[in-house]
């Protein structure tokens, strides 16, 4: 304890120095910009000229110049006041410090490995690197701020929206940029870059007040969301590579969205997951009309997706009754257990070790596109100039999906089964002891994230055309519960960031790929020692996993008042005119 | 079985609400209980006393459906208890725990609605598309919390997460919980654990309010002084039988449970071996 | 009936398989109440460890059965138990221990995440060890003279000389925990740390070593695993721990998780039920594609009628 106080009164004296020293690596970032960074044209997408700065040379600049706020404004606001105390400027500047440094090696290390060898860095890129070096070195000398206390800024209602709006657009450019850049170099830099100015974003303090600003006007929030989301398409040009990933990372995101609701809410890991995603596939595929199915009746797509709901809870029945009863780790290696028996059952409906039902490891091919209400989703068509094509399609129609998705997972969430599934997480023998049904409770969270899975099944098979037993394998599984773990247990945003991520990472790092399932498993490790819960925390899950934490426990405190005033408005209302 | 519960009977306020019969619990070997007979009637507070070891949790088991007894029978409200701590609740019957077992990160006002869980319908389907009922229920369950909460004296901490509650309205959150279960019947598990004298004498001005509303109350303690002022009528259990039972006073002076607590060894040891 | 015979031999060699793969699910079950799902890879990183000794010795082909039983065979046993056991109590110390009093889900998704990674790091980096093969594709395991591909007849039931290895090996193991748990005192501060590791740290025990050589112990047995694997089926690859780890945690469940006999015992459960469901199920799902699934099916109902498993569970529910 002493320690700590003196080496903080010893650094007190060097504050002042410290942030103009930011302020002069910001400069000096500025200035990188206008010159070279690699004498080869070929690396990080061109930045070889004089004075004119390429696109991600301007996104760096973006960078600097926030940097030099997060600097400068200690200086500036030398009075005290709002400004200066309730943003945390010093852990701000202090984590652009971190964000230059690791850019600027990104960039160098990319030249060198892209142009072969570092003799290919121009003076520009080494004056981003001693920039980075000197910005991290004052922001270490710097006192870290109280935790940010933005959120209790009043804003205007017309303030909070446009906020809102620009912060989704923002998000729209910066994922429709990301998937535009081809280069891996180019696209492991602006990965550094935009991971390093949101967290500077987020220890400043901007996020709380953005997250203010989100849950005084939910509804036009998620709305907001929904339209960027459905906007999308028209930003892509009818560039079917785009579209493709970003229809795979709706696919994905609402299966992890379903496994969230097992793992996240109630906190049973399951493993198989990826089989109830496949049985809803084959039940979907068998009922299409394609050729090499074995069932002759093809009801609408509608029916099916329901049979394929249907079909996977009953198997989701058939493994949790038994084992739900017993213990929660049993569940792991049990589901562990379906996941493989179902590849291996499915490789066996081949007609020489069972009935052919699936043609074995072929599969079933050739599934037609799908129909609905007469529209064919394979067929393009022009809208507002742009031609919509059939991943853009099936884009819209997930979207459907996981909006669907969305609202059960939150509704539950809100509801008496959501506190029952809290319940059972944090005490299951005080919840059984307080009437709470809990092998029904975890019977139905069970069940009905394969029903869930089962649903995003017979969409994927039709959007994948042909269905195999390879394609739903217990590595998937671990994928899917990667990106749960990753994004955030028991939360929405969490896992939507999380399947983003790690489905985008392999597409656009090609030199990665060979190497994506090592650093998946190493990530899974990796979490849940530093932060296992996640990315986008869910308040109650990150209580649990910090059990000695007393200061998060009165932080979180304020946060589930909102809460709850949310869905009790009526209880929160009195309380006012009170 | 003594003549004492004939007594007791005929002064008992309602009809017998919990009624268990002999009951023994056997662990291999071990018998932890054995043929224990005790009544509580409606509107009574009864106390079960007796040493460490003396088998009082494991009789408290067996009357909330953690464990089912070798032989022997319990009834509530006339009807056989169900064998499972959950349809036990439904039942009629909640109690509390000894070491306290709270859902920590939740609020207390959460932890009270999940009390409510038993008492209320809402299904998945309900809850998804917000129907009616849903609505209903949710803003009943809350109100209703909310009044327990005051009950207990805790109505400005609903919003405080329980983990985050001092001792002793921790303990006060639990009682606040089993209430919700519109319970008949409440048990309480050693409720004044660890409280100092003035949060002591609040348990019991507490425990007597509960019993005002027309519920019945058990207790197990080991604070005899907080038992005897309490209680209508106390049970002593030493060595998993039932030694003495009457009222208060009765049992307080009993020279079996003084020498039980503090007594001879040699003689507990003769007790033992009976046993 | 020669049948029954032959697929009660078969059976029981493949039991005994798994019921030293089981020793160690169980064993660190019984301690910590953690499901190691690494711990089939700790199995295939002992065969690897195994074939990697063979090549530092040259890999030598040619050689007497005295020389190949007793030099080759206890030296790549050996080096095999010293890779498996390092790997384990590195896990155990990088990745488990921290997590010791986390929520439960947190330790189980480390098991997943390091079960994939050291398969993966296996796959990628086995070959770029100086001499060792690729290992994206199966590598001819080495032959023992006098065991690989060897038999002998008793009547009309042909026994492979691995079955005789590997039933010896578990009659050896088993001899050797019961002596290790009764009679040393590690064992005894196992047994006491596994019934109340509060106490026991009380009393004195260092519990971070007992769990520690509670992930040897199983490591060690494992990587004998791993050699009598590369014996019966002539190859290792870096998928094999997946399987074999799934149908082992299955013994361990079906002779009771956390007690060392019902894993030999469950093990040798399982192998029978496996191979005689090939032989006496009629009809197309008596084929071996399905005997996976009868393993699985046997799981499930081994949960329903007697979660405490053949012989009782040291932990039956700790949910």
């Amino acid at each position: 304890m002493s320690d700590t106080t003196t080496s903080a009164n010893r650094l007190a004296r060097y504050q002042t120095s410290a942030h103009i020293a930011g302020v002069v690596a910001a400069v000096l970032g500025i200035v990188s910009v206008l010159l070279p960074w690699s004498y080869a044209h070929e690396p990080l997408d061109d930045v070889a000229y004089y004075g004119a700065p390429s696109p991600l040379q301007y996104n760096y600049l973006g960078l600097m110049v926030i940097v030099l706020v997060m600097f400068g404004a200690p200086l500036a606001l030398r009075r005290k006041g709002k400004f200066r105390d309730r943003i945390a400027w010093n852990t701000g500047a202090r984590f652009g410090g971190y964000a230059m440094l690791a850019t600027a090696l990104v960039a160098v290390a990319g030249i060198g490995i892209e142009a072969g060898g570092l003799v290919n860095v121009d003076p520009g890129g080494w004056i981003a690197v001693a920039a980075g070096v000197l910005a991290t070195a004052a922001g270490l000398v710097l006192l870290p701020s109280a935790a940010p206390r933005t959120g209790t800024f009043r804003t205007p209602a017309w303030g909070q929206i446009l906020a809102i709006a620009v912060g989704l657009a923002a998000v729209l450019f910066a994922a429709a940029y990301a998937l535009g850049l081809t280069d891996s170099g180019a696209f492991l830099f602006y990965l550094t870059f935009a991971l390093g100015l949101a967290l500077t974003l987020v220890r400043v303090g901007l996020f709380g007040w953005l997250a203010q600003c989100a849950a005084d006007n939910k509804k036009v929030l998620v709305f907001a969301a929904f339209l960027v989301a459905f906007l999308f398409p028209f930003t892509q040009n009818g560039s079917d590579a785009n579209m493709s990933i970003a229809t795979q990372v709706l696919f994905f995101s609402a299966t992890a969205l379903g496994l969230n609701i097992v793992v996240g809410m109630v906190g049973l890991l399951d493993l198989g997951y990826i089989a109830f995603l496949g049985a809803g596939a084959f039940t979907s595929a068998s009922l299409s009309g394609s050729l090499f199915a074995h069932i002759n009746w093809h009801p609408p797509f509608i029916v099916t997706v329901l049979i394929s709901g249907v079909v996977s809870s009953l198997l989701g029945l058939l493994i949790g009754t038994p084992t739900l009863r017993v213990s929660g780790d049993y569940l792991a290696i049990v589901t562990l257990a379906f996941g493989e028996i179902f590849r291996i059952t499915m490789n066996n409906l081949d007609g020489s070790d069972g009935p052919n039902i699936t043609n074995g490891s072929n599969g079933i091919n050739n599934v037609p596109e799908l129909g609905l209400f007469g529209f064919n989703f394979g067929d393009p068509h022009v809208m507002l100039g742009v031609t919509i094509g059939r991943f853009a399609n099936y884009f819209w129609l997930m979207l459907i999906v996981l909006a669907l998705i969305m609202v059960v997972f939150v509704n539950l969430n809100r509801s008496r089964i959501g506190r029952g599934w809290v319940a059972i997480r944090e005490d299951e023998l005080a919840a059984e002891a307080m009437g709470v049904n809990t092998f029904g409770l975890k019977l139905l969270a069970f069940a009905g994230g394969a029903f869930l899975a089962g649903v995003a099944g017979s969409v994927k098979a039709h959007y994948d055309v042909s269905v195999t037993p390879d394609q739903y394998v217990f590595l998937e599984s671990a994928f899917l519960l990667a990106a749960v773990v990753l994004g955030g247990m028991g939360t929405v945003m969490g896992v939507l960031v999380g399947a983003t991520v790690l489905k985008l990472l392999p597409e656009k790092l090609r030199f990665f790929s060979d190497y994506r399932l090592m650093l998946f498993g190493l990530l899974l490790v990796f979490m849940m020692r530093f932060r296992p819960e996640g990315i986008i925390a869910d308040e109650r899950r990150q209580l649990e996993f910090h059990a000695e934490d007393e200061e998060l426990a009165e932080e979180v405190e304020g946060e589930l008042i909102a809460y709850h005033d949310h869905y009790n408005p009526d209880a929160a209302k009195t309380e006012e005119l009170r | 079985m003594t003549a004492a519960p004939e007594v007791a009977r005929g002064s008992a306020t309602g009809g017998v609400l919990l009624d268990a019969h002999n009951v023994t619990m056997q662990f291999g070997g071990l018998r932890a209980v054995g043929n224990v007979s005790m009544h509580v009637s409606r509107g009574e507070i009864v106390g079960l006393i007796g040493p460490n070891g003396a088998g009082k949790t494991t009789f408290f088991n067996c009357l909330t459906g953690l464990y089912k007894p070798t032989s022997g029978s319990v009834t509530f409200a006339g009807q056989p208890l169900p064998p499972r701590p959950r349809k036990v609740v439904y039942a009629g019957m909640a109690r509390t725990f000894q070491n306290i077992r709270l859902f920590h990160n939740m609020t207390a006002l959460e932890n009270v609605m999940v009390g409510r869980y038993c008492r209320t319908k809402t299904n998945a389907i309900d809850a998804v598309l917000r129907l009616p009922r849903h609505r209903r229920e949710e803003r009943e369950a809350t109100d209703r919390s909310r009044e327990l909460l005051a009950f207990v004296g805790l109505e400005k901490k609903a919003d405080t997460l329980s983990r985050n509650l001092p001792y002793g309205d921790q303990r006060r959150l639990e009682i606040a919980r089993a209430l919700a279960t519109d319970p008949q019947l409440l048990l309480l598990d050693e409720p004044t654990a660890g409280m100092n004298p003035q949060e002591t004498r609040e348990a019991e001005d507490l425990i007597f309010r509960i019993r005002d509303l027309g519920l019945a109350v058990l207790v197990i303690e080991h604070d005899m002084r907080f038992i005897f002022n309490l209680c209508d009528r106390v049970y002593c259990l030493v060595r998993g039988e039932v030694l003495v039972e009457g009222a208060g006073d009765v049992v307080q002076n009993d020279p079996r449970v003084i020498e039980a607590y503090i007594g001879k060894p040699t003689v507990i040891e003769e007790d033992g071996n009976d046993a | 009936m020669d049948l029954f015979w032959q697929q009660l031999i078969n059976g029981l060699s493949l039991g005994a398989l798994y019921a030293l793969i089981a020793v160690g699910y169980t064993v660190v079950y019984g301690i910590v109440q953690l499901i190691n799902f690494a711990h089939g890879e700790i199995f295939m990183v002992g065969a690897f460890g195994a074939f990697a000794t063979w090549v530092v010795m040259g890999s030598p082909k040619q050689m007497s059965w005295q020389a190949a039983v007793f030099g080759l065979l206890p030296a790549m046993i050996v080096g095999g138990m010293i890779v498996s056991v390092s790997v384990a109590l590195l896990t155990e110390r990088l990745a488990y221990r921290p997590l010791r009093d986390a929520p439960r889900l947190a330790p189980l998704i480390t098991a997943i995440g390091i079960s994939v990674f050291l398969q993966e790091v296996v796959r990628l980096f086995f070959g770029t060890i100086p001499g060792m093969p690729d290992a994206k594709r199966a590598i001819p395991f080495p032959t023992v003279t006098g065991i690989s591909g060897r038999s002998f007849q008793i009547g009309t039931v042909t026994v492979q000389n691995s079955a005789v290895f590997t039933i010896a090996a578990l009659a050896v193991c088993t001899v050797f925990l019961w002596f290790f748990v009764n009679r040393t005192k590690t064992g005894r501060a196992m047994v006491a740390t596994s019934q109340d590791p509060d106490t026991a740290r009380l009393m004195g025990i260092n519990v971070d070593r007992v769990i520690m050589s509670a992930f040897a112990v199983g490591a060690a047995l494992a990587a004998i695993a791993g050699v009598a694997h590369g014996m019966r089926y002539g190859n290792i690859d870096f998928r094999m721990g997946f399987l074999a780890g799934l149908k082992a945690f299955t013994a361990a469940v079906l002779g009771g998780i956390g007690n060392i006999n019902g894993a030999v015992v469950g093990g040798l459960v399982l192998g029978v039920v496996e191979s005689m469901a090939t032989t006496f199920i009629p009809g197309q799902f008596g084929s071996p594609a399905w005997k996976d699934v009868w393993a699985f099916v046997l799981l499930i109902l081994v949960l329903v009628f007697r979660p405490q498993g053949l012989l009782g569970a040291k932990v039956v529910d700790r949910a």
